[in-house]
């Protein structure tokens, strides 16, 4: 990027109609020439979006290549095949417990984005609208609590699942997602609550209705497309998490995905790369198609992760 | 579900050579009987489960469900089975024995049931069953089976890592057999990487290639990490020869093998690209299914003598336990029992194709070492085999040397130049002075 | 500032008689509290504690499962002398420096390509996040294949191409083995680099490069004066998050390398979780994570003041 700009600051008599990289005021795009454009914009765009994608063609790839074609880069083109197989897609669905560790990312998923967004609209509420003594201080704690990465938790609370009886069952990854997901769902909400105009409030807090009747009634159908946002952000980051649920749980019955993956289809010392890719393609599938939906959603609430 | 499709698989594909193993109604009347003679009677109500490692032959592990469904046939007893990859049974199992909780029976790696010796129930009255019924164990089984002079885990068997070499590539570099001394060795490697056909042995953290062949390499050239009172010795010659040994090797690898790890040369073997390695028998046995050009042209041989003038392999060893907190000592008992019997081991190693290999010297005698010359190196492991912990105790102590992979951290920290031999050897006494203080 | 509401209110209706209100007063902060109980209890019972206790675990020679003795500081004197862990602190500073820096400038070159006038911006949008959405255990295992000693894609293009002549040892070699890992990473980090800084350029208003060109700005004077100082706040908290997120990674190098070849790719996660939880020393797992703390703290008050800087504490502003 700095040497197409170097460039450009090198010939600065042009630089009327010059247009580069770094010019990105829509309203004077009518000053690019195509070719230009090409160059500056379409061809380096087009390299990084190959980069960021190409992993996931191979994934697929990988998925529906018969296992000789696998290994065989001379005889076979190893970027097409032309006869498909889903021998992996079956052997994974059907003969592994695949969908039972789907099952579980999803009720795991599900029931620790619920718990969290359950508490991150009362507490969001009550520092935003309630106002309480020390409210600020609880807020700026809570974002600090954001900033507090699992891989420095999981020793001391691996330790505490034992304590509390949890190690080892659902429940040890649906009470400890929350310390991840509650600290960013309650500032994402946060923000969604201040636009809410005051005045609503106001008039229902006159007309006698209670706090819960207002955050129940009001406050919560206003703030929807913040639930959204701070649902799908809180359910890919539980789908995502790997460390706690390496460490909490033991039992192939209970695993998640990410986790089961890396060692159920691998035989001792015999790796099976096409169900392994295929079980990351269908692992992702979902949050996918997910993220497909809601997409405006997502992006809303990763820029609200930072912003707000 | 998934049963249901494997037994099939049973039923329909392999009976290789299994004449003399039971099927169907015969192995379950014969379980029954078991069961009526057996003196191990499961508790009323009783419900097991076990943790296993991850199987390397799909069949064994077949064999395997069709022996434990003979068995809650037969007793009434069921039992469920979790599987991890063979690395992982052993904090899995440190966890349990300390909260108290989890699968009744752990069927881990070498030296798990010393790792806390008190949590395992006591089964004495199983092994002396066994050792007299089916010829004595070996001697090395012996030394992981006991705890003081009670016994308190049963050796399932073992798994051979041996050498895997292509005959052809071989032949063409001078060499008729995989060499049998260490010298011979470093010309071989050497013949071959200037063919075009080198080999290679995992330097990476692989649990079980990485670990069986650097310590071969360190005893053969009289290296010990400990004395037999635990005392810190891996300073010395001995390991110096041991790691420009290795560092000779490595040179005369096909590169990368630092980062291999247990997988890894299976699959260079087997796509060609690596002509000789260390190994279970799980390379052959793929190689039969997918590469019959290369299971045609390949063997196995034992490693090579070292200086120190005799056999100092170390093989995987898998011994299985129950844990004191289960409700149903008897009924482990049973199945541990149960699965040792020669109407469920004998079938039960046949279908492991020589990955498993026995520790009871009667099993020498299956048919499976025998029907095809290239598995019989393997039904030797058992009695070549030393302990983990070299000359020192099997414990705690071996167990968390092996699980941070010191020696084979050292081994390639010279190999691979980031240390002098002995910046590596240092690192590593410091690391086994702590574990051993 | 309540108070001053309450008495503007209270002055327009005075036939409201003070009881419900004073109670309202009186009880806004036990409601406060009710509200906040079940977050409360959350961060308390599995962040706050833990947090404490791992400090205090690694005074301790805690092993899996078994309570440790007090040993004071003889796990932070041990590590002191441990190359393996001194090396993971060097990977550590490398992986986490190298990849932000990197992750900067590509994901700020992409924010500004995508701001530009493009056909189906909407999808191209989308689509760059995918590798953000994606597990990143799942996407690891991708990278791991495509690194593949034997079998890489990325080896055999080159090979065909005639670049190379053998296999690049992708995970083998020490420093490749870094380089591959922290590529992965900056591949799975830049998406959301850039999403974020795009937001943040939406919201510079096109007037200002207007008025820049007229007055003959060069692009990249609009870029110095314009751009980069409206999206330094922005900038400040990205990066933040970038940072802390990669010098406590753990999932990819996990899965790719387990820290290997011969420990090179160990960072202090993946080292702690290899000592505490694999070779069962809980205290010396904890000293290691607890070792993490003070970057931690780096972390927090760049981003604090970052966020100091929008005023984001005191409730209002928006862009």
């Amino acid at each position: 990027m700095t040497d197409v700009l170097a460039e450009k600051a090198a010939r600065p008599q042009r630089a009327l109609a010059d247009t580069s990289a770094a010019d990105h005021s829509e309203g004077m795009s009518y000053l690019n020439s195509l070719p230009r454009r090409l160059v500056t914009l379409y061809l380096p765009l087009g390299i990084i979006m190959a980069v960021l994608l190409f992993p996931f063609y191979w994934m697929a790839l990988t998925s529906v290549k018969p296992d000789e074609q696998l290994l065989d880069f001379d005889v076979y083109s190893p970027f097409w095949t032309w006869n498909p197989t889903f021998k992996h897609i079956y052997k994974l669905l059907f003969e592994t417990e695949y969908p039972i560790w789907l099952w579980n990312t999803m009720l795991i998923a599900t029931c620790a984005t619920a718990l969290s967004i359950f508490a991150s609209v009362l507490a969001a509420y009550a520092i935003v609208r309630l106002r309480y003594r020390g409210a600020q201080w609880v807020g700026g704690a809570i974002f600090l609590a954001y900033l507090v990465p699992p891989s420095i938790l999981f020793i001391p609370l691996s330790t505490v699942v034992f304590q509390y009886g949890l190690f080892d069952t659902p429940f040890a990854l649906i009470l400890t997602y929350p310390t991840i997901l509650i600290p960013f769902s309650t500032w994402l909400l946060m923000g969604y609550f201040k636009t809410i105009p005051f005045e609503l409030e106001e008039c229902a807090l006159i007309d006698g209705a209670s706090r819960w009747q207002i955050l129940v009634k009001i406050v919560l159908p206003l703030a929807v497309p913040g639930l959204i946002s701070a649902f799908i952000f809180c359910f890919t980051l539980c789908w995502n998490e790997f460390i706690y649920a390496l460490t909490f749980i033991s039992s192939t019955q209970y695993k998640t995905v990410p986790v089961a993956i890396v060692t159920a289809l691998v035989d001792g010392d015999v790796y099976r790369w096409g169900s392994l890719m295929a079980g990351a393609m269908i692992g992702s599938l979902p949050l996918v198609i997910l993220y497909a939906f809601f997409v405006e959603h997502y992006v809303s609430a990763m820029t609200g992760a930072v912003k707000e | 579900m998934t049963d249901l499709t494997r037994r099939t698989l049973v039923k329909g594909g392999t009976a290789l050579g299994a004449a003399a193993a039971l099927s169907g109604p015969a192995l379950l009347d014969w379980a029954k009987a078991w069961a009526q003679a057996s003196p191990w009677k499961p508790e009323k109500g009783a419900k097991l489960s076990m943790l296993r490692w991850k199987y390397f032959v799909q069949s064994e592990d077949d064999a395997f469900v069709k022996l434990i469904d003979a068995f809650t046939k037969a007793t009434g007893v069921p039992v469920q089975i979790a599987r991890e990859s063979y690395e992982d049974v052993q904090p899995k199992a440190s966890v349990a024995a300390n909260t108290g909780t989890g699968p009744d029976i752990f069927w881990g790696l070498y030296s798990l049931p010393h790792l806390f010796p008190q949590k395992c129930v006591d089964m004495t009255d199983v092994a002396d069953y066994l050792g007299k019924k089916y010829g004595g164990w070996v001697d090395s089984a012996v030394k992981y089976g006991k705890s003081g002079n009670k016994w308190i885990a049963v050796p399932i068997c073992y798994s051979g890592a041996l050498i895997n070499y292509r005959l052809e590539a071989s032949k063409k570099a001078g060499f008729s057999k995989f060499p049998d001394k260490t010298d011979a060795m470093l010309e071989y490697a050497k013949a071959m990487k200037a063919q075009g056909t080198p080999g290679g042995m995992a330097l990476g953290h692989a649990s079980g290639d990485g670990n069986t062949w650097v310590h071969w390499a360190l005893w053969a050239h009289g290296g010990q990490t400990v004395d037999a009172n635990d005392k810190v010795i891996i300073n010395s010659p001995e390991t110096v020869k041991a790691l420009e040994f290795a560092k000779a090797l490595y040179d005369n690898s096909i590169p990368g093998t630092a980062s291999w790890n247990d997988g890894s040369n299976n699959k260079a073997f087997l796509a060609k690209e690596v002509y000789w390695t260390n190994n279970g028998i799980s390379i052959y046995v793929a190689a039969q299914n997918s590469a019959k050009d290369v299971a045609a042209d390949m063997d196995h041989a034992y490693f090579p003598i070292g200086p120190v003038g005799k056999v100092t392999e170390l093989h995987l060893m898998y011994p299985a336990l129950a844990m004191t907190y289960t409700k149903n000592p008897q009924a482990c008992k049973a199945l541990i029992a149960f699965m040792l019997e020669a109407d469920n081991f004998n079938p039960w190693l046949q279908s492991a194709k020589g990955y498993l290999t026995h520790c009871l010297n009667a099993y020498d005698k299956n048919p499976i070492w025998t029907a095809d010359p290239k598995t019989t190196p393997y039904r030797d492991v058992a009695k070549r085999s030393l302990t983990a912990g070299g000359l020192g105790s099997v414990g705690e102590k071996a167990a968390t040397a092996i699980a941070d992979f010191i020696v084979v951290d050292m081994f390639a920290n010279y190999a691979t130049g980031r240390e002098n031999a002995k910046g590596a050897i240092a690192i590593a006494e410091r690391q086994l002075k702590r574990i051993y203080r | 500032m309540t108070d001053v509401a309450l008495k503007s209110r209270l002055d327009k209706r005075p036939i409201q008689e003070p009881t419900p209100w004073d109670q309202l007063k009186t009880n806004k902060n036990w409601l406060g509290l009710w509200f906040m109980l079940p977050a409360a209890a959350i961060l308390i019972l599995f962040l706050a504690y833990p947090l404490g206790l791992g400090v205090w675990l690694s005074f301790t020679d805690a092993k899996i499962g078994r309570s440790g003795e007090f040993i004071g500081l003889e796990n932070y004197e041990w590590l002191q002398g441990d190359s393996t862990f001194l090396l993971s602190v060097f990977n550590t500073m490398l992986y986490t420096t190298v990849a932000s820096v990197i992750k900067f400038a590509v994901g700020l070159y992409l924010a500004l390509l995508l701001n530009e006038r493009l056909p189906f911006k909407a999808i191209l949008r989308a689509v760059v996040l995918i590798p953000f959405i994606v597990p990143t255990v799942l996407s690891a295992i991708a990278f791991w294949w495509i690194y593949d000693a034997q079998f890489s894609i990325i080896s055999w293009t080159l090979k065909e191409m005639g670049l190379i002549t053998a296999n690049i040892d992708f995970l083998g070699d020490p420093w490749n083995a870094r380089w591959s890992t922290i590529f992965a990473n900056i591949w799975r980090g830049v998406p959301f680099v850039a999403i974020t800084l795009l937001a943040g350029l939406q919201t510079v208003s096109p007037s200002l490069y207007e008025a820049a060109t007229i007055d003959g700005a060069t692009p990249w004077q609009r870029f110095r004066f314009i751009t980069y100082p409206l999206l330094t706040p922005i900038i400040a908290v990205v990066m933040t998050f970038s940072v802390l997120f990669t010098f406590t990674d753990f999932q990819l190098i996990w899965v790719m390398t387990r820290g290997g070849p011969v420990n090179a790719t160990h960072l202090m996660a993946t080292l702690s979780y290899q000592r505490a939880i694999i070779g069962g020393s809980l205290g010396e797992g904890a000293a290691i994570s607890t070792a993490m703390i003070p970057f931690l703290l780096a972390a927090i008050m760049v981003s604090w003041f970052g966020l100091q800087r929008r005023k984001w504490q005191q409730g209002g502003e928006n862009d």
